[in-house]
C-alpha cells in the first residue's frame, strides 16, 4: 500500500536553516540589551523590557517555530508548500525587518518605527498563515495538524492585535479597550500560538523519538478544541468586561497541567532508557511550564507583583528549552536526510553532526541561564550573569548550526555518490 | 530477505540502520523493515536513489516496509 503522499515533499535545507540561523543572532542581541540595562528590563512596562520580550518571543521563539513549521507542514501535512524557497525567503526577510523595527521602536522610542514594524510583522505573519493554513484543511488530518491549525490561527490574530497596538504606540493614544487588547494579544501569543504548537509537536515527537506509550486518543482529539474554546471565551469576556474571566485561565491551566503530567510520565517510563540531551531539555522545559503556571496562579490569588515576571520568564524559558532540544534533533536530521537523498554514501551519522559533548555544553549553559534569569527577577546582578551565560549559550547554538552546515557543504563537495561507485 | 525489526529503537537509529542497509543492497535483495511508524522521510531517500518500496500498515503502531533496488522483484506483504 502506497500512502499517496508526494515523495518529494521536504523543502530544501536552506528553507529551514535560514530561520534557525537567525535565532541565535536575536538571542545574542537580547542578551546584550539585558546585560547593559539590567535595571530597566526589570521594570515590566519599560520600553527596553518590551523590546527584550519581543526579541525573545518573536526573534527567538517565533523565528524558530516558523522555520520548524515549514519542515513539519511539508512532511506531516502531505501537501508541499508552493514555491517554498521563494516564500521562505520573503517571510524570513519581512519577519527579520519587522522584529528589528519593533525592538528599535521600543528601545529608542522612535514612533514611526512602530508603523514599519506593524507593516513588516503583520505582512510576514499573515502571509505565513495564508500560505500554510489552507494546506492544513481538506487533506490528511491528524492531531498534530489540528494543533498546527489552532497555532497558526492564534498567531494571525495575535499579529492583528499587535498591529492595532503598534498604531496606538505610534500615535501615542490608547483606546479604552487597550488593556483587553493587550491581554488578548499575549494570551493568544503565549497559549494559542506557542503552547499549542509545542503540544502538537509533543504529540508527534515524544512517542516517535523516545519510544513511549502513546498519548490518550481522547486527549489528542479534544485538547485543541478545549484550548480554542477557552481562548475564544476569554477574549470575549475581556472585551465585554465580564466578570469571572479567571475561569478560562483555570481551564487553560488545567489543560497545561494535564499535558505536563502525561508528558513527564511518558518520558520517565520510556521503554529504552537511552541518554539523550533532547530528553533533558523536554524534562526541564515542562518543569519550567509548571513553574510558570504555578506562579501565575498564585499571582491571581495574592497579587504579589514580581510573580507575573517570573511566570513570563519561566514560560519563555520553557519554549526555549523545547526549541533547543528539538533543534538538536532537527538540524542533524536535515543534514543527514538531504545528503542521503542526494545519494551521498559517506553521509555522517546524525550523532556526529552535532556531537554529544557540544549538546551537553548547550544544556549546561541553558541551565545556568535559567537559574540566573529567574533569580534575576529580584536583583540586577544575577540578571546580568544570566545575560552573560545566555549570550554564551546562543553563541554555542550559532556555532553548532554553522558547523553542521559546514559539514553538509563539505560532504556535498568532497563526498562520494551512489552513481560514482 | 534482510529483516530489520526497529520497533523498539529510538529515533534516529531506525532510519540510519535501514539507509545503511539500503546502501549495501545488491541484486534482488529485499529489506523487510518492521517499524512502529510509517517512516515517510525514508521513502524520498529510497526513490531518489533508484530504489522501490512497499509500505503496509498492519496496525496503527505496526508497519512493514519492503525495500529493493531491483526493478523486477515484486514487493508484496504476505497476508496471514
Amino acid at each position: 500500500m502506497y500512502n499517496g503522499l508526494s515523495l518529494e515533499q521536504a523543502p530544501p535545507i536552506s528553507v529551514v536553516m535560514r530561520f534557525f540561523l537567525t535565532v541565535p543572532i536575536f538571542g545574542i542581541l537580547l542578551s546584550i540589551i539585558v546585560f547593559l540595562n539590567p535595571h530597566e528590563v526589570l521594570i515590566p512596562s519599560h520600553p527596553l523590557s518590551l523590546a527584550v520580550i519581543h526579541l525573545m518571543f518573536l526573534g527567538v521563539i517565533t523565528m524558530a517555530m516558523i522555520g520548524a513549521l515549514f519542515q513539519m507542514q511539508s512532511v506531516l501535512g502531505g501537501r508541499p508548500i508552493p514555491s517554498v524557497s521563494g516564500n521562505a525567503f520573503i517571510i524570513h526577510l519581512f519577519l527579520g525587518i519587522g522584529i528589528v523595527s519593533l525592538a528599535g521602536a521600543f528601545a529608542f522610542s522612535v514612533e514611526p518605527l512602530f508603523i514599519v514594524a506593524a507593516v513588516f510583522l503583520g505582512a510576514s505573519i499573515l502571509y505565513v498563515a495564508n500560505l500554510i493554513l489552507p494546506l492544513l484543511f481538506g487533506g490528511a488530518t491528524h492531531d498534530t495538524l489540528r494543533g498546527m491549525r489552532l497555532a497558526l490561527i492564534s498567531l494571525a490574530i495575535t499579529a492583528i492585535f499587535g498591529i492595532v497596538m503598534a498604531t496606538s504606540y505610534a500615535n501615542g493614544s490608547f483606546s479604552a479597550s487597550h488593556d483587553a487588547l493587550r491581554t488578548s494579544h499575549y494570551s493568544l501569543g503565549l497559549i494559542g500560538w506557542i503552547g499549542t504548537l509545542i503540544i502538537a509537536i509533543a504529540f508527534q515527537v515524544v512517542e516517535m523519538f523516545y519510544v513511549t506509550t502513546p498519548y490518550s486518543l481522547w486527549c489528542k482529539r479534544n485538547v485543541f478544541r478545549l484550548f480554542a474554546v477557552s481562548l475564544f471565551f476569554k477574549i470575549l469576556w475581556l472585551f465585554f468586561v465580564l466578570p469571572f474571566v479567571w475561569i478560562f485561565d483555570l481551564v487553560i491551566g488545567a489543560l497545561l497541567i494535564g499535558f505536563i503530567v502525561t508528558t513527564a510520565k511518558r518520558l520517565s517510563q520510556r521503554k529504552r532508557r537511552v541518554s539523550d540531551v533532547s530528553i533533558w531539555f523536554w524534562m526541564v522545559g515542562i518543569i519550567l511550564l509548571a513553574v510558570s503556571i504555578a506562579t501565575y496562579g498564585v499571582f491571581e490569588w495574592n497579587g504579589y507583583a514580581p510573580l507575573p515576571s517570573i511566570a513570563l520568564n519561566a514560560f519563555a524559558l520553557f519554549a526555549l528549552a523545547i526549541i533547543l532540544g528539538m533543534m538538536g534533533k532537527i538540524v542533524p536530521f536535515l543534514v543527514w536526510f538531504h545528503l542521503n537523498s542526494a545519494g551521498y554514501m559517506d553521509t555522517p551519522i546524525m550523532s556526529n553532526i552535532i556531537p554529544q559533548s557540544r549538546s551537553k555544553a548547550l544544556f549546561a549553559l541553558f541551565g545556568i541561564t535559567l537559574l540566573f534569569t529567574l533569580s534575576g527577577i529580584f536583583y540586577p546582578l544575577p540578571l546580568q550573569l544570566g545575560a552573560l551565560s545566555g549570550g554564551a549559550m546562543f553563541t554555542l547554538l550559532l556555532l553548532n548550526l554553522i558547523k553542521a552546515l559546514k559539514l553538509y557543504r563539505h560532504t556535498l563537495v568532497y563526498g562520494t555518490r551512489f552513481e560514482q561507485l | 530477505m534482510i529483516l530489520l525489526d526497529t520497533r523498539e529503537l529510538d529515533h534516529p537509529i531506525p532510519l540510519e540502520m535501514v539507509v545503511d542497509a539500503f546502501k549495501k543492497l545488491s541484486g534482488d535483495e529485499v529489506i523487510h523493515m518492521i517499524h512502529r511508524r510509517e517512516p515517510i522521510p525514508l521513502f524520498e531517500i529510497i526513490t531518489k536513489n533508484g530504489g522501490r518500496y512497499l509500505s503496509t500498515m498492519e496496525r496503527d503502531d505496526l508497519w512493514h516496509i519492503y525495500i529493493t533496488r531491483s526493478s523486477t522483484v515484486e514487493l508484496e506483504h504476505p497476508h496471514v
